[in-house]
């Protein structure tokens, strides 16, 4: 049972989120983008505003002081007072600076350029008439002054003045009203456009916030899915581990119940050899007797047949001792099987001395010598590990080759949770294809020229299981063998906590 | 040799009863042997129809058990004899072909007499059986009460 994980989102949650914070970046640049223009084109709108105001401020002035030139003339000429003069001079001395600056602040637009062109003859001739009539005045000429004044020369000046004047006001008028609609429409451009942004953002936010909960809610169902396939990935685990428990249990118990009950027959067998054995002694016995009676003295086609029985006897003995052996191993293996481990501290180093102590005869028959490395201590069962590493080091002696010094080296690998204890020799070695055959039961490589059954590889390998390890080899037909015995640091007994 | 001894072997091999019967005429045990093939019958005449023993009260037992029987483990009659109080005091002698220690232990704790592994070693069986036929002349067996 196998629960599918959800497929991991849409293109459109994979890339939403970038994708978003892109458009995001995109729009708050724009807005700011659109925001600094319309400030700017404010800030211009208000200095055009500023400009017209300065420009109808100018005309006015302008109006002002022709005004009160006029009226310190027509003062002066009506009570002759000279006093009047300083504003009328005051006056016409700021009139000239009032033009120029009138003159330029028009300069950008050509139509009030014009209108000033021609005020200013006009303010000139104005200005002229009366600066005759205030010097008559001063010559005492009063009457050739007022009649300066009757013709009505300066009115008319006057009016064209103001004339002019209220044009360009009206110029500047229109202007204003231009430049303060478009400034208007600025500011609403720049209220639109943040609202559009503002709205943007909103919207944008509220789609990151839907899709990143989309996204969590999705990384919450997949996360409940992998840890409901982990629960069911654990309890397979443990089904397949229980199973194999149970299938190596039912082995274990299959091989002690054939070797027990083939036991049991071959007990009849070997005791009734026996009885015929004592019936043939009898048999020959009796013949004997018969043959004598018969007067036949000649014995030695009883003696023929006698040798006939003790051959077969011979044959059947043999092979019931040997199969009796063979019984017997498959029995101790499957004995080995069920022991219980007790996992205690083992000083490896301390048991390989051990052990070569027990060989170390037999190598001084051969030349030989064992070279033990560091090893450490591992947590495991004392005699299991006593068993593998006797055969292992056994052999190694055992088909060391006749013609070079035996050399057997035992070293250690470590890792975090295992040990790679090696067993190498410079031996006979083992042919590639007997690699895996060497550990079955009653098998044997190469010439059979030494003692054994080829039970000691398979108690090897049946003792390395149990202890939760493996065992390979490499080996070199005529150069030498390398046994390799990976076991846990620590044996754990967890199907024994089951049972 | 006290010849009121009865002998009750309880092996289900014909084979094995034969040779053991065989071996023990020829190491001169002549008392009665009483063969039972299976765990069952066994019972029956070791305890009687009541199951309580009182039938071989005061008689003379001595017991052959195999501990492999059709019906049974040897085990569970070597108990049922060691706790009755009418047979506890019979011999046991445990036969089989098992060697195992933990078994012979067992066997031993719950008050077996003997303990033989058949061998296949037809002399060291026979020699077994003859030792045990000097050990019936020997012993000597208590009533049972």
């Amino acid at each position: 049972m196998i629960t599918r994980l959800p497929a991991q989102g849409s293109w459109i949650t994979r890339l939403g989120q970038p994708a978003l914070l892109a458009c995001g970046f995109a729009i708050l640049i724009a807005i700011s983008g659109v925001a600094i223009w319309l400030v700017n084109q404010a800030r211009k709108d208000a200095s055009a505003v500023a400009h017209t105001l300065e420009v109808e401020n100018t005309v006015a002035a302008i109006q002002i002081y022709v005004r009160r030139a006029e009226s310190a003339q027509r003062g002066f000429l009506l009570t002759r007072n000279a006093g009047y003069l300083d504003l009328f001079d005051a006056s016409a001395a700021s009139l000239g600076p009032a033009l120029d600056k009138l003159r330029g602040l028009v300069a950008d637009n050509a139509a009030q350029v014009a209108t000033v062109d021609s005020l200013t003859p006009l303010v000139r001739r104005k200005m002229g008439e009366m600066e005759r009539t205030v010097s008559l005045g001063r010559q005492s000429q009063w009457d050739a002054a007022l009649q300066v004044v009757a013709t009505d020369v300066g009115e008319e000046l006057m009016r064209s003045i103001t004339q002019i004047a209220e044009k360009m006001k009206s110029e500047e008028d229109r202007l204003l009203k231009q430049r303060t609609a478009s400034a208007s429409i600025s500011a609403q451009w720049l209220l639109i456009v943040s609202i559009l942004g503002v709205v943007a953002i909103i919207t944008l936010a509220g789609i990151s916030v839907h899709l990143s909960q989309r996204n969590s809610r999705a990384l919450r169902q997949a996360h409940a899915a992998l840890s409901v396939i982990n629960e069911d990935l654990e309890k397979r685990v443990e089904e397949r581990t229980a199973d194999l428990q149970e299938a190596n249990q039912e082995i274990q118990t299959f091989a002690y119940i054939v070797s027990h009950d083939l036991r049991s027959p071959l007990v009849n067998i070997m005791g009734f050899t026996r009885e015929l054995e004592e019936l043939r002694t009898d048999l020959f016995h009796r013949l004997e007797t018969l043959r004598l009676r018969a007067g036949d003295t000649d014995g030695s086609q009883d003696e023929a047949l006698a040798a006939d029985f003790q051959e077969a006897f011979g044959f059947i003995k043999a092979s019931i001792v040997k199969m009796d052996r063979l019984i017997k191993a498959i029995l101790d293996l499957s004995r080995q099987g069920r022991a219980e481990l007790q996992p205690v501290p083992v000083d490896m180093r301390a048991l390989m001395d051990s052990i070569t102590a027990t060989v170390a005869h037999q190598l001084i028959e051969r030349e030989g010598r064992i070279e033990v490395g560091p090893l450490p201590t591992i947590v495991s069962d004392r005699m299991a590990l006593e068993q593998i590493f006797t055969n292992l080091i056994d052999n190694a002696v055992k088909y060391l080759r006749t013609d070079v010094p035996g050399r057997i080296q035992i070293s250690a690998a470590e890792t975090a949770a295992y040990v790679m204890f090696s067993v190498a020799d410079n031996g006979r070695g083992i042919d590639t294809r007997d690699k895996s055959r060497v550990f079955e039961l009653f098998r044997r490589s190469g010439p059979q020229d030494r003692p054994g059954d080829g039970i000691g590889l398979a108690h090897v390998r049946t003792l390395v299981r149990r202890l939760g390890g493996s065992v390979m080899l490499d080996s070199e037909l005529g150069k030498g063998t390398t046994f390799k015995v990976t076991l846990p640091k620590t044996l754990k007994l967890a199907h024994q906590e089951d049972e | 040799m006290v010849n009121h001894v009865t002998i009750i072997m309880v092996e289900d091999d014909e084979g094995h009863a034969r040779l053991i019967e065989k071996n023990i005429r020829r190491a001169g045990v002549l008392n009665d042997i009483v063969a039972f093939r299976d765990g069952t019958t066994a019972l029956e005449h070791l305890f009687g129809p009541d199951g309580s023993g009182a039938v071989n009260a005061g008689r003379a037992l001595l017991v052959l058990l195999d501990l492999n029987l059709p019906d049974m483990t040897g085990v569970d009659i070597l108990k049922r004899i060691k706790e009755n109080e009418h047979l506890r005091r019979s011999p046991v002698v445990v036969l089989t072909t098992t060697d195992d220690k933990m078994e012979i232990q067992r066997c031993y704790d719950l008050g077996a007499n003997v303990y033989v592994t058949k061998p296949v070693n037809y002399e060291n069986f026979a020699n077994a059986i003859r030792q045990l036929g000097l050990f019936f002349s020997v012993i000597q067996v208590p009533e049972a009460k």
